[in-house]
């Protein structure tokens, strides 16, 4: 008897368990992503003093970027969080999102958070002058998309010594942008076989080391996974940044490795 | 003072007798005797030897040659890119 009430207990204890009324919903999730909305906002305000001299007529946005291969950014959501407030932010089907300023976020040190645990993804400023050719970037649009996004903080943070070169690009300011050639990665839509700058009649094809994270020059690039590019190695190419013999309007020309593209 | 004059002339035959180094083929030539949509990893190893691979989780390879710069006479450093289909065949090519 006592075996079967207790038998009893069990189920009952089972059913009342799977019954919605009762459930408990987790929706903190368990070491999300952060990055520092006030860095942002200071990014965005970074992007309206200096789009006069780079980019005139660009649009700034912020792009979420996958950094595992089995991470999915689909219906990602969100958020501006502190203590008194949380403030959804729109992510467009491309991953991309505007920031806009508000006191209350500033004054009480918000954090942007998306559902997303630390180090599935990666943060990137997106610039973009409208008209533009397929495949086809603007030399300004990706200076200011570097000094913005040093100036926001979107790169991964790690610990000191632990990333060799990559270690020269932490805890820079947006003066890093303005070196030569600064390992600055941009992402392309698609993988990547070629990248041409084009002034005019002055054509360069960028070296390969300048694609795929320079892993032409690193044979160990396949174990590099603290790299925000590791999802995204075969779209992942530098550019010239601070070479000033190539003006802004330069069109930064890029040959996909399918054809879809 | 003949034998002397015997010396210096076999000498001077052995020096301009010495063959020459055959200049090696740039990268331009290499690539041109390799077929886009034909050739496979296989044709590219006979012909060009093992070079720099990149593999990616896609399938997709790419394969480079480099070839350094030459004082005599003056050629510029150069790199050939070469792009394998998932299929192990070559897709593009481009000489830098």
């Amino acid at each position: 008897m006592r075996v079967l009430a207790l038998a009893l207990l069990v189920c009952c204890g089972g059913a009342l368990a799977a019954e919605p009324d009762d459930a408990v919903v987790v929706s903190a999730l368990r070491n999300p992503v952060k990055k520092s909305y006030k860095k942002m906002v200071d990014g965005a305000a970074l992007f309206e003093q200096r789009r006069g001299a780079l980019a005139p007529a660009a649009a700034l946005r912020f792009k979420l970027i996958a950094r595992k291969p089995d991470t999915s950014l689909k219906n990602v959501e969100l958020k501006v969080e502190a203590d008194s407030i949380a403030i959804p932010l729109k992510v467009a089907p491309d991953q991309t999102f505007t920031i806009e300023r508000n006191r209350t976020a500033l004054r009480e040190n918000a954090e942007v958070t998306p559902n997303r645990k630390a180090g599935t993804m990666t943060w990137r400023a997106d610039v973009r002058t409208p008209g533009l050719p397929p495949q086809t970037r603007r030399l300004g649009d990706l200076r200011l998309e570097c000094e913005v996004g040093m100036k926001a903080g979107l790169i991964s943070n790690y610990p000191q010594g632990f990333l060799g070169w990559l270690d020269g690009l932490i805890g820079q300011r947006p003066e890093y942008c303005h070196r030569a050639e600064p390992r600055y990665l941009f992402f392309a839509e698609h993988p990547v076989f070629s990248v041409t700058l084009v002034d005019g009649a002055r054509r360069e094809v960028l070296p390969v080391d300048m694609l795929y994270g320079g892993a032409t020059r690193d044979p160990k690039w396949k174990q590099d996974k603290y790299c925000d590019c590791e999802a995204l190695f075969d779209h992942a190419y530098f550019v010239p940044l601070g070479d000033a013999s190539w003006p802004d309007d330069t069109r930064v020309e890029i040959e996909y490795m399918g054809p879809n593209s | 003072m003949k034998a002397i004059l015997v010396a210096c002339a076999l000498l001077a035959g052995c020096a301009t007798q010495a063959p020459k180094p055959a200049p090696a083929p740039n990268l331009r030539e290499l690539v041109s005797s390799l077929g886009v949509g034909r050739s496979t990893k296989s044709d590219v190893r006979a012909a060009l030897g093992e070079g720099t691979v990149v593999n990616f989780d896609s399938g997709y390879e790419v394969w480079v040659y480099r070839q350094p710069a030459v004082e005599k006479p003056p050629t510029p450093a150069a790199e050939l890119v070469l792009l394998f289909e998932p299929s192990g065949i070559l897709s593009k090519t481009r000489v830098r």
